[in-house]
């Protein structure tokens, strides 16, 4: 009775997964080492994409949340949400700290001030 | 006892055949179950979490210095890395089986995977003293340290100090499921585990993958920089 819900994932799956882990891995390292001329800007996509796949197969199936209550999935998918504005945040700031707005070393309130009081000054 | 069976006395026959491991306050063993569960999941979350600041700091530097990355990671051996993406792959598939077993009341083959499992994770540790010895015996440090001949660029020591926690931290995530492993084989062994009572197999199972998925970032981020 006490198992009745859980799921007994069947041998030959688990071995499919690994298989297919594998295989991911051996095309990972091919790629990441390949020259792939006029697309070499997809070498970090691609090692990224492949090693996200590795690990949603690891998830589902390892560690068996395709078929496990929703409230673990929930749990994980929101440290990966925090993960994900982590990483989004720190990299926006670092790469476009300054283009929007006028947040650089001068005061912010400085010009404005000056083209305020300039028309009403003039007449 | 008595009074939990006083007061839900529908559920007086489940109490007859109370289970040693069933600890009192919890409803049933099905619920006793999904509670370790998902305090595991939250657990892997904060470590998801832990390793996600690396990531960034990782993120942040390689940005900054692709060029460096680029020659540094050079250094690394790509065969030993990938050895060993297939060792831990080989290893979360080991347990996987444990716990299938365990699940099926096999103990045999469940003490039997859980020992592979630690074995592998020992080749794992093993493949990695070589190669932070060989890091080492080229005088190849973290940081300020660096002092290798044949890489001599502005900020590579950066790179290591990324690798080295990065990896570090890894395995010693790596000693401690090891450890875990080791003490659920040795109460498999002694018949700890039944198809009624397996949560120890299977949270320590999920550690472990977890500790897999880390790795299965690493391995490209860190070894096969084009």
């Amino acid at each position: 009775m006490a198992h009745a819900t859980h799921h007994i994932i069947p041998r030959p799956l688990l071995l499919k997964v690994f298989l297919a882990l594998v295989a991911l891995t051996i095309i990972t390292a091919l790629t990441g080492q390949a020259d792939l001329g006029a697309f070499n800007f997809m070498h970090v996509p691609l090692a990224i994409g492949i090693a996200v796949i590795k690990a949603t197969l690891v998830v589902l199936f390892f560690m068996g949340l395709k078929y496990d209550r929703p409230i673990n999935a929930l749990a994980f998918i929101i440290g990966l949400l925090m993960v994900g504005v982590f990483l989004t945040f720190t990299l926006l700031d670092m790469l476009y700290r300054g283009d929007i707005g006028n947040l650089d070393a001068q005061p912010i309130r400085g010009p404005q001030i000056e083209q305020v009081e300039a028309p009403s000054g003039s007449p | 006892m008595a009074g939990a069976s006083e007061a839900v006395p529908g559920q007086a026959e489940a109490h007859v055949h109370h289970p040693p491991y069933l600890q009192h306050h919890f409803v049933s063993a099905e619920q006793q179950f999904d509670a370790a569960k998902l305090g595991m999941w939250i657990f892997l979350a904060t470590e998801i979490l832990l390793f996600s600041g690396m990531f960034v700091a990782y993120a942040i530097y390689r940005v900054w210095h692709p060029e460096v990355f680029q020659a540094a990671s050079k250094l690394l051996d790509w065969r030993l890395g990938g050895l060993n993406t297939l060792v831990l792959l080989a290893s979360s598939y080991t347990v996987a089986l444990a716990v299938h077993y365990a699940q099926l009341g096999d103990q045999k083959r469940l003490v039997r995977n859980l020992w592979l499992t630690v074995v592998l994770a020992g080749v794992f540790m093993v493949v990695k003293y070589f190669e932070y010895s060989e890091k080492f015996h080229h005088h190849i440090f973290p940081g300020g340290n660096y002092a290798y001949e044949g890489l001599q660029i502005p900020y590579v020591g950066q790179f290591f100090s990324i690798y080295f926690v990065m990896t570090g931290i890894h395995g010693l995530h790596v000693l401690v499921g090891m450890g875990i492993l080791a003490w659920i084989a040795m109460r498999a062994q002694r018949g700890h585990f039944s198809p009624e009572y397996y949560t120890p197999v299977e949270i320590s199972a999920l550690y472990w993958h977890l500790v897999d998925i880390i790795w299965i970032f690493l391995f490209p981020l860190l070894y096969l920089i084009h």
